[in-house]
């Protein structure tokens, strides 16, 4: 190759070296831009080490004149966490070259993640002023808008960035909007409008799915679910939320070979040991699931759901005492749930304490609007203690109840709540069993019944909290000896089995919620 | 319903050996020294001999030795020394005459080197970019000393914060300099005339007229101004130029130049631009939303490769196709095409030291490399027709040779359920205490909650009783009486037998100073001394904590501690505002001595 570099050095006369006797005159500048692209290439591999080698080397070579290499430099700053000091090298380039809508971008975007979302909006706003159809500009807009709630404002930004071009991170944007303003069903209709303009992800599949979920349209939220697994078998959301529903339909080995995905994905998620807890549940492995439902409350001690399902388990262990303690932990983050002060009662008539048994049932009976388990279980109490007034007057109002949910769906009730509160209406010598005029055909659909009570005993709203600081109180306070323990004999038990069809149900709610919340 | 998640459906994992078995290991140097960019491997039958040779544009170590090297099977055949780094390297064939053997280019700063037989042939050098006439017309006044170093300076400012012709290095440079420096640098320089000088960022080629394996190719370049130029093989002048709104980073041309032909550039704006044949601007264009880290072209569909981890398949008019996550980041992609069975796929090098290869979306083979691979290339090489070449981030090199009975089945990559779902769920463990616990509970759980109900009401009678008492005192540490709202705190530093006491008091209301305040030790004096047991404490102004430092001496030398008690007054009170109990270490000065 010797020979080669002769050959060069005569026949390519403006090369290097030929230039060097003009060079002792005046120094030739180096060019600027004379390795931006080795920059660029090491900036897009993550190479930041070497990145930052060449950049310091141009930067010495042109005296801090080379605009890239400073505005690579900031972004890889802003990526290690130096927001302030990339903001502050924008600003040098802003300098060096000042109409430039992209550095402007990228002065709003630190702005942006410092928190100063006003002070970014107008950077923001000067940049569309250079470049008025960039949708980046319009959509980041869109996003400091939401952030400074001016919800209104941002929906037009992020509409202008969809008219531009459509990514599917406007439409999740614009979901959001619509989710933080409580309205589901257009943040629907966009979630839709998202994934038939990109079907494939799984993000936008999975939060479809959810809020079809929340709803209540199952068939969808499966198939949505569905379709996210299968373009990515790992999704963490799609796998809880696909496997709750299998829970719902009693498929537990199903929904815990899927929650294996999750637990090597997400070993520390609150929502997924409590789904598996709930599985062991309803697999009749009660230490199984007290165990992963321990996890899930060390893992989210002020999460109410995971205590109501660990107060529902111990309740089943018939460990009433541990039972009292979990419910009344999850009365105290959830006070407006008629089942939960249900649940508490259920564990207070098995710890004897009938009196504060009965204002805990009295506190239920007033939140809940339609879960005749409630009326039932304190009639039954009501009637053990003597009190057939009253347990009457429950009775009619749990048939009342029974009556509305029978109007509204077309859902079965529990056998075995119909066959306690049929043995009870014969002893109350009411009714007659005229209630239960459907036929209990298939166990499993009577978690849609209560699920779907469930659902809408979240939406009560309720005024107080004085009525349960009372009965907490009450609870708490209960020191006085057993008055007539063994009176009640054959009744006593009941209220408690009931709630032991419950397990897939309980399962349910904490989850869902805890995926909405997430986004 | 749930049978779409059933978990019995593990067949089809591809076997990590059975994927390896495709190739043969042919070589693999980890000290080959080769630091470069999948731009600057080509491979090509430099001699006319049918022994292709690899051609490799390399940086060198930390981009610092610039060499071109050119490899015969394991071995380097020559290596020369180049001006500058390597933009890019491709092979072309420049006349139609015989022999055919193809000439080498090399992107290189603002010049295109032309080899051919490994012999420099010609240099092309990028043209001149106008200079701004404002700036041209200022330079000739200086030149003329015509005007003073300050007004010079001042004029171009005004140039550079609105022209659209940005200024030269000469200006820029000047505007730099300090006042004292100008004129020596205005005499220096005036007599120059100004240059603008881009550089090269991408090269690519693209077939003259025909379009066989073996026709004339012009050469495409990608310049740092934003514009794309198209170079006639034989004579090396500008046959096209078009503009890009940003920075060409990669290069992909499809057609032949006479006829049709569509070229996709992905820019430093993150967006990948679509141009065709007598279109001077951008035809469509992808939005990315993130940087392309290499973009490929098989058949018709374009494959660009993002730095968020993921694999996108476009049309040729912008629509997206399809996405695949990959598990680490892209580091490096390129063709690979294996002509005997007519297919065509997309190499893609990740950090994790994996090498995958796509068509479409299907997974088609996995090769894991000891290093990450940074740089690919896969076509003829010696006399093997598909030889898949690699070299890694710490300069090594691996030569790999695809079996001639390997057939890349798709879904033999990675099929069925995640690997995650075979592992147990780790259940926690409960003792057998824990059971017999739970026994007692079931047997006496009624005892044993009025047992907690009982101690738990003692416990809040006792804190209740306790906090009266301290409110009563004047205990606590926190004074909420409304004239002197104070707060203290002490720290004790020192291993004896001298310590530190430091009382922090803050005055806690928002607006008034306190005045008046006495601060009271109190101590068994048989085992501590202090300087000072009582003295004023000055105004207390809102908010600010003041230290009030005082020296305890231990007195004893038995290793006794004690309590030191701290009382707060106000000057003509004899009760406490505060008072505060510290316990003091043991004296461990002493007890070594």
């Amino acid at each position: 190759m010797a020979e080669g570099k002769v050959a060069m050095r005569t026949q390519f006369p403006p090369s290097a070296e030929s230039q060097k006797p003009r060079l002792k005159k005046a120094p030739e500048f180096p060019i600027l831009e004379k390795q931006n692209w080795l920059i660029h290439l090491h900036y897009i591999r993550k190479d930041y080490e070497a990145c930052k080698a060449v950049i310091k080397e141009q930067l010495q070579e042109t005296q801090g004149l080379c605009e890239y290499a400073i505005y690579v430099q900031a972004l890889i700053l802003r990526l290690e966490g130096n927001i302030q000091e990339s903001l502050d090298l924008f600003q040098t380039c802003a300098v060096l070259s000042p109409p430039c809508a992209d550095n402007l971008k990228q002065v709003a975007r630190s702005l942006f993640l410092l928190g100063k979302h006003k002070a970014a909006t107008e950077v923001y706003n000067e940049a569309a002023k250079l470049n008025q159809k960039d949708w980046e500009i319009c959509h980041n807009l869109g996003v400091c808008y939401i952030y400074l709630k001016q919800f209104n404002k941002a929906q037009d930004q992020l509409h202008n960035a969809l008219h531009l071009n459509r990514h599917d991170l406007t439409y999740i944007m614009l979901g959001k909007i619509h989710l933080l303003e409580g309205d589901l069903d257009k943040a629907i209709e966009i979630y839709k409008k998202a994934v038939e303009f990109s079907p494939e992800n799984t993000e936008l599949l999975t939060t479809l799915g959810l809020l079809y979920l929340q709803l209540g349209i199952y068939q969808k939220a499966f198939e949505h679910l569905g379709n996210a697994l299968t373009y990515d078998p790992t999704n963490y959301k799609a796998i809880l939320a696909a496997g709750s529903m299998m829970q719902t339909h009693g498929d537990f080995d199903v929904a815990l070979t899927k929650y294996r995905v999750v637990a090597c994905a997400v070993p520390e998620s609150p929502p997924l040991w409590n789904n598996i807890g709930m599985c062991f549940f309803g697999k009749k492995k009660y230490v199984a699931a007290i165990s992963c439902l321990k996890r899930a409350n060390y893992l989210a001690p002020f999460d109410w759901k995971i205590l109501y399902n660990l107060g529902l388990v111990h309740l089943t262990m018939q460990q009433y005492a541990s039972a009292f303690h979990f419910l009344s932990a999850a009365i105290n983050f959830q006070p407006k749930m008629g089942e939960l002060y249900m649940l508490l009662a259920v564990a207070l008539t098995n710890l004897e304490d009938t009196e504060n048994a009965r204002r805990a049932y009295t506190e239920a009976v007033r939140l809940d609007k339609c879960n005749p388990l409630v009326n039932l279980n304190y009639a039954v109490l009501l009637y053990n203690q003597g009190e057939k007034g009253g347990a009457r007057a429950q009775y009619q109002e749990m048939e009342k109840k029974v009556n509305m949910l029978k109007d509204s769906s077309s859902l079965d009730f529990d056998p075995e709540m119909v066959e306690v509160a049929q043995k009870l209406g014969a002893a109350l010598q009411v009714g007659e069993a005229l209630v239960w005029t459907k036929p209990v055909k298939d166990p499993k659909s009577k978690h849609r019944t209560t699920s779907t009570n469930k659902a809408t005993s979240f939406q009560q709203p309720l005024g107080s909290n004085q009525a349960l600081g009372q009965a907490m109180s009450s609870a708490a306070a209960c020191r006085k000896p057993p008055s007539g323990a063994g009176g009640t004999s054959q009744l006593t038990k009941p209220p408690s089995l009931p709630l032991e069809p419950e397990p897939p149900v309980a399962a349910q709610p904490p989850e869902v919620s805890a995926q909405t919340r997430e986004k | 319903m749930a049978a779409a998640f059933s978990s019995d459906s593990d067949s089809g994992r591809a076997e990590s050996n059975e994927a390896s078995s495709k190739w043969l290991d042919a070589h693999y140097d980890p000290m080959a020294n080769i630091h470069t960019f999948s731009a600057c491997l080509a491979l090509a039958d430099l001699h006319g001999d049918g022994e292709y040779k690899l051609v490799v544009g390399d940086l060198g170590p930390g981009g610092q030795q610039p060499r071109l090297k050119v490899l015969k099977g394991p071995a380097v055949l020559s290596e020369s020394p180049l001006p500058a780094l390597p933009a890019a390297a491709v092979t072309f064939l420049m006349e139609q005459h015989e022999p055919r053997t193809p000439a080498l280019a090399l992107a290189s700063g603002p010049c295109v080197y032309v080899y051919k037989n490994l012999r420099p042939y010609f240099k092309f050098s990028l043209p001149q970019l106008p200079p701004n006439p404002l700036e041209q017309d200022l330079w000739n006044q200086a030149k003329e000393d015509r005007i003073d170093p300050l007004t010079l300076k001042e004029m171009l400012e005004g140039i550079r914060e609105k022209a659209e012709v940005p200024l030269s290095v000469q200006s820029l440079r000047f505007l730099q300099l300090e006042l004292s420096e100008m004129e020596a640098f205005v005499n220096q320089h005036k007599s120059k005339s100004i240059k603008r000088q881009t550089v090269i960022t991408t090269m690519t080629t693209l077939k003259k007229n025909l379009a066989d394996e073996d026709a004339v190719s012009c050469l495409v370049l990608g310049t740092e101004s934003k514009e794309l130029l198209v170079l006639d093989p034989e004579a090396f002048t500008i046959l096209a130029k078009m503009s890009l709104p940003s920075v060409p980073v990669f290069l992909e041309v499809s057609g032949q130049f006479d006829v049709e032909f569509r070229l996709a550039a992905a820019c430093r704006n993150g967006n990948i631009y679509m141009l065709r044949r007598d279109s001077k601007r951008p035809k469509y264009c992808i939005e990315l939303s993130a940087q392309p880290v290499g973009l490929v072209r098989v058949h018709k569909v374009l494959v660009v490769g993002s730095n968020q981890d993921s694999l996108h398949g476009f049309t040729h008019k912008g629509k997206r196709l399809w996405t695949v996550q990959m598990p680490a980041a892209i580091l490096t992609m390129n063709l690979l095409e294996q002509c005997s069975r007519g297919l065509q796929a997309v190499m893609a090098g990740l950090a994790n030291g994996e090498v995958r290869i796509y068509h479409d979306k299907a997974l088609l083979n996995v090769i894991r490399t000891p290093d990450a691979v940074t740089s690919l290339c896969f076509g003829r090489y010696g006399r093997e027709d598909n030889t898949l070449i690699m070299t890694t981030r710490g300069g090594g090199l691996i030569i790999k040779i695809l079996k001639r009975t390997a057939v890349f089945a798709e879904g033999a990559g990675e099929a069925g359920p995640p690997p995650a779902q075979a592992v147990k769920l780790n259940v926690p463990r409960k003792t057998r205490l824990y059971v017999d616990q739970t026994l007692r509970e079931r047997e006496a759980g009624t005892a044993m909650h009025r047992a907690f109900q009982a101690d738990l009401y003692l416990l809040r009678l006792r804190a209740a009783r306790a906090y009266v008492q301290a409110l009563e005192s004047s205990l606590s540490p926190v004074s909420a009486t409304a004239r002197e709202p104070l707060k203290l705190h002490a720290v004790v530093q020192g291993l004896g037998p001298t310590f530190k006491l430091t009382l922090h008091l803050q005055n806690t209301s928002t607006a008034r100073p306190i005045l008046g305040l006495l601060v009271c030790f109190l101590y068994n004096e048989v085992l501590y001394a202090l300087p000072q047991a009582f003295f004023k404490v000055p105004l207390l102004v809102p908010g600010l904590s003041y230290p009030l430092e005082t020296f305890v001496e231990s007195l004893s030398d038995k290793g006794i501690s004690d309590i030191i008690k701290v009382l707060v007054l106000r000057e003509g009170q004899s009760a406490p505002l505060l008072s505060a109990h510290i316990n003091m270490p043991m004296s461990e000065g002493l007890a070594a001595a």
